[in-house]
């Protein structure tokens, strides 16, 4: 049934080659939403008439691949998220890029996931390992399908979330919405579809790994910012408050003074070189959350 | 000798990807709930039919421009499931989108005006 739908779908995703991979599955899932629509209303108003006919006018309508690819490309050259825009440039000097970091909103996005990710790694990690020990174990019971089934449906929504996140603080593009599986499947075909899907697997293991991940992007966050903290607030914890740099074994290490201003410069670009490790771990990991959660 | 016909095509494109948006807003204003883009297509095509006019929209071309209002803030949206098909997308304007389209009612006023005081000119001569 409605193979002509089929067909368009994918000259309109050939037609596409070469867009962003999300684009391209928002294009597709645009067309499928509106042709299934326009179909039902179709076969309702003249019942009796041939569905392919119907479905021919209805793609008449909506436009060759060709014209509707087009519209997708035009617009996505102008639509990058938020916190994308304004790309800077090789050509500035090496001082401009080190501290234009300060004022760059990815930044403190990337900073912000780097520890929001401890979190959301802990819970992914919990959910993905409880989930498949659960199902494993009810596998012999009469409910383990649809359990199984159930996790599988979580870690497609779990995940359409952590694209969302992701694409918000890094700017790279994720899918905005779950594949919508064809219609008139049965539950039971849903499923095999579900599992099937390559997908589904790599974002089980995309959870699991992300309490690693997190932990490692908490940890090298959080201690650099400790680092550059005490350094640049070093005159007022030995001056003000009498703190040593270090105590080993009963005896106090100080900072000589002449040092002391190197110091505070010292913590400030441990802390604006924190901000570019946090801005380009975030990069790197856009890119693998895409690799494992859109391909 | 020109192309008439790519010359032809070239102008309603020009004009169709300026319009579109402001058309979607003024659908979804109208309505005054949110809407899926197959109901808006419907909308503007029985609009078209009441005003004898042709509708030049592609409506595959509708889409990807309610993603970007929904990007721009302008529109927002939901996923709603539906009785047959794949889940639909409902589109609503936001605070800022309603504001919006009363700034861009009065680009467009102002910019028909000044087409029809000039086309009207030209049919004096």
């Amino acid at each position: 049934m409605s193979d002509m739908i089929n067909e368009y779908l994918n000259s309109l995703d050939k037609a596409l080659s070469g867009a962003d991979p999300a684009t391209r599955r928002d294009a597709r899932t645009d067309a499928e939403e509106h042709l299934r629509s326009a179909l039902d209303a179709a076969s309702m108003e003249s019942p009796g008439s041939p569905e392919d006919e119907l479905v021919r006018g209805i793609i008449e309508e909506y436009g060759t691949p060709e014209e509707v690819a087009d519209a997708y490309r035009r617009i996505e050259k102008y639509s990058t998220p938020v916190l994308a825009r304004g790309k800077t440039n090789g050509d500035r000097t090496a001082a401009a890029r080190f501290f234009g970091v300060l004022v760059d909103p990815r930044a403190y996005a990337a900073m912000f996931y780097m520890f929001f990710s401890l979190v959301t790694g802990i819970v992914y990690f919990t959910w993905a390992v409880t989930g498949l020990s659960l199902s494993a174990g009810f596998a012999v019971l009469i409910f383990g399908i649809p359990f199984f089934a159930l996790f599988l449906l979580s870690v497609q929504g779990l995940m359409l979330v952590e694209g969302r996140i992701i694409e918000a603080l890094s700017g790279i593009r994720m899918p905005r919405r779950p594949v919508a599986s064809e219609k008139g499947l049965g539950i039971w075909r849903k499923f095999v579809s579900l599992f099937k899907d390559k997908r589904t697997w790599t974002s089980i293991l995309y959870m699991v790994l992300q309490l690693f991940f997190g932990i490692v992007y908490f940890t090298v966050t959080v201690t650099l910012l400790a680092l550059s903290v005490s350094f640049i607030l070093r005159p007022f914890l030995e001056y003000t408050f009498g703190l040593p740099m270090m105590h080993i074994d009963g005896i106090d290490y100080w900072t000589p003074g002449w040092f002391m201003p190197f110091m505070v410069l010292l913590g400030i670009a441990l802390l604006i070189a924190t901000l570019h490790a946090a801005r380009g771990m975030m990069r790197l990991h856009g890119r693998w959350a895409k690799y494992m959660l859109v391909r | 000798m020109i192309d008439t016909e790519s010359a032809n095509r070239k102008f309603e494109k020009e004009l169709k990807s300026g319009t579109a948006a402001l058309l979607l807003l003024g659908v979804l204003s109208e309505a005054g709930r949110p809407m899926y883009g197959y109901q808006i297509t419907k909308e503007i095509e029985a609009a078209a039919a009441r005003q004898g006019s042709m509708h030049i929209f592609r409506q595959g071309a509708l889409y990807p421009v309610l993603r970007s209002m929904e990007k721009s803030g302008i529109l927002r949206s939901e996923i709603e499931p539906s009785a047959s098909g794949p889940p639909r997308r409902y589109y609503s304007m936001t605070e800022e989108g309603r504001g919006i389209l009363g700034d861009w009612q009065v680009t467009w006023q102002s910019t028909r005006d000044l087409v029809d005081g000039i086309l009207k000119g030209n049919d004096d001569v």
